[in-house]
């Protein structure tokens, strides 16, 4: 019996646990989640200190929300009489519903956190030269969908969070040109924020955002191993170059021997040898799974020791005092407040220098940055190489301006959205007008 | 010239299909723009002239500020002209707790981000005795409303 379950156990589990080399290879070509990895890696892209592991922490989180998500469909209606009490039924009446919602909610932020942090790993490193710049693009997707996820994730519950966020979120789509207002018609489902705006906002949340994000997170995948791995594998083909004078052997087999033109296997080994490369089960498979279980261990502890904001209901009569969006829109908050400008007779609002031009223009350099960068190629796969110290500059210097804004908005922001410094106290507001 | 025919008649047929696919998508995207709105009137009535204090009385269901000053009155609606937050009146001025904007109380931006004074709605009385606004008739800044003196 104890043989017989041993044997079973060995079934299902031998490719995380190969006995030999070959064991090793066909771990992942045999295995249907396992194949698209490469049945090696170069010990360089397995470095905690190189990529940190960011992108496998942020796809971690994305499981999470996922799986976290579904569960809350099960209890969330999404319906402008019930969503707020479907939320505090979690919070209360639902056994370890509130576990669950935290959960879904230090996710979503941390999930915001860490993929700005991969794409700073990824502009620091230089990792988006060549093939690679359409990775860096997808990523730059990503990056924005993940944010578009948070914004409608933080409608859901109907607090005044929420209603306001619409409120003001549909508001800077109609500062829009031209076709502002028919953006803000169809968000809405209507002149005003009503049961539609809700039910189009969820559909998106658990539907067509999460769904993009995962079609884009296979291609972001795929797409690295057709660019022959991590950048820094870049480093050691550069290295091989100098120092190797005659070619490297070029292997002349493809996966069935069949692929016209030369496949990734082929490019990759014509630099890489037997001594950069370990295989990817057991030692990339162990490193993924450890990620996973300290992301999801940090999200639950966090679960469980801090809950998840909730407002008031939403009263459409009442805007809290200050109203201040989540830390990572309240630099968006401070830019619509502060860009109204006036140019005589003529006044462009905030709402749309701030809130739609300064960030498009943000977004249209980070899509294009690759083609801007001039910067020798030797530079590519290396954290602040010497010869990007500029770039590295202005991207560190315009994170710089946002994390200061952030916490300008956080902590400085007061009443009537009035500067208070730390220890001066806020003045009584009256709660009903 | 046979040939001209079938190629004629295969790019009618792929065609076809391709216009009826385009078509689909257009039906699609044409359902997200709603025919009927099942949202409040834009023209409803309010308390009767004779209910209101003299100065500014907020209106929670509708929005707005009505004003009445010795017997004349006005609305000026309590929407924030920058990104639609409501503002709050504070004895001297309407302020925006969202981004900061300022507003005198007529209305005009004394600071802060708001592009646009705030807005004038028309304001009259109903054949109830009842005032009556209408937002979306905007009326200019000054529009003074003095209802007929009820009866008994």
């Amino acid at each position: 019996m104890r043989e017989k379950l041993w044997k079973l156990w060995r079934f299902f589990a031998w490719s995380w646990s190969p006995e030999s080399d070959r064991e090793s290879s066909e771990a992942i070509t045999r295995n249907l989640w396992l194949h698209w990895f490469p049945a090696k890696v170069t010990r360089s892209a397995m470095s905690w200190s190189y990529s940190m592991w960011l992108g496998t922490a942020a796809v971690s989180l994305f499981f999470i929300l996922t799986v976290t998500g579904v569960m809350l469909m099960f209890f969330y209606v999404p319906s402008t009489e019930r969503a707020y009490g479907s939320i505090k039924d979690l919070e209360f009446a639902v056994s370890f519903g509130r576990v669950l919602r935290n959960q879904h909610r230090w996710a979503a932020e941390g999930m915001v956190a860490v993929v700005y942090l991969h794409m700073a790993r990824i502009f620091f490193t230089g990792a988006y030269r060549g093939t690679r710049i359409t990775n860096w693009i997808v990523g730059v997707v990503l990056l924005l969908a993940t944010l578009l996820l948070s914004f409608t994730g933080y409608l859901l519950p109907w607090d005044q969070l929420a209603l306001w966020a619409i409120t003001v979120g549909t508001n800077i789509a109609r500062e829009g040109p031209i076709i502002g207002e028919t953006i803000r018609f169809v968000l809405l489902g209507g002149t005003v924020v009503d049961q539609q705006t809700l039910l189009r906002f969820y559909v998106l949340h658990v539907f067509f955002l999460p769904a993009i994000v995962w079609v884009l997170f296979a291609y972001h995948m795929w797409r690295v191993r057709k660019d022959g791995g991590l950048a820094s594998v870049e480093v050691i083909k550069a290295d091989r170059q100098m120092v190797e004078k005659e070619m490297p052997r070029t292997k002349s087999y493809s996966m069935f021997g069949l692929t016209p033109g030369t496949s990734v296997q082929v490019m990759s080994s014509t630099e890489l040898e037997e001594r950069d490369l370990v295989f990817s089960s057991p030692n990339l498979m162990r490193r993924a799974t450890l990620i996973f279980l300290i992301i999801f261990n940090i999200t639950l502890f966090a679960a469980l020791l801090f809950n998840a904001p909730l407002e008031e209901a939403a009263n459409p009569a009442i805007t809290p005092n200050p109203a201040k969006a989540p830390w990572y829109f309240v630099w968006l908050q401070e830019l619509v407040a502060s860009t109204t400008v006036h140019l005589g007779p003529f006044t462009i609002s905030g709402g749309f220098l701030g809130g739609i031009l300064l960030p498009a223009v943000l977004l249209g350099i980070l899509v294009i940055w690759p083609l801007l960068d001039g910067s020798a190629r030797s530079a590519e796969g290396r954290w602040f190489a010497p010869a990007r110290k500029r770039q590295t500059t202005v991207f560190a210097a315009i994170t710089l301006v946002m994390i200061v804004l952030i916490i300008v908005g956080v902590y400085l922001r007061g009443p009537y959205w009035k500067i208070y410094w730390p220890g001066t106290p806020w003045p009584q507001m009256p709660t009903v007008l | 010239m046979e040939n001209d025919r079938r190629q004629f008649l295969r790019l009618i047929g792929k065609g076809s299909v391709a216009a009826a696919f385009v078509a689909q998508i257009g039906a699609a995207a044409r359902a997200f723009f709603p025919n009927v709105l099942y949202e409040p009137p834009t023209r409803f009535k309010i308390k009767r002239p004779e209910d209101y204090p003299p100065g500014y009385t907020f209106d929670s269901a509708h929005r707005l500020y009505v004003v009445k000053q010795d017997d004349a009155f006005h609305v000026i609606s309590a929407i924030c002209t920058h990104l639609g937050c409501t503002v709050q009146y504070r004895t001297v001025e309407f302020d925006c707790p969202c981004h900061g904007s300022r507003f005198k109380l007529d209305g005009t931006v004394i600071g802060g981000p708001a592009p646009r004074p705030l807005v004038w709605f028309d304001t009259a009385v109903s054949p109830d005795g009842f005032l009556e606004v209408d937002t979306a008739v905007q009326v200019v800044r000054g529009f003074r409303f003095t209802p007929p003196k009820a009866k008994g």
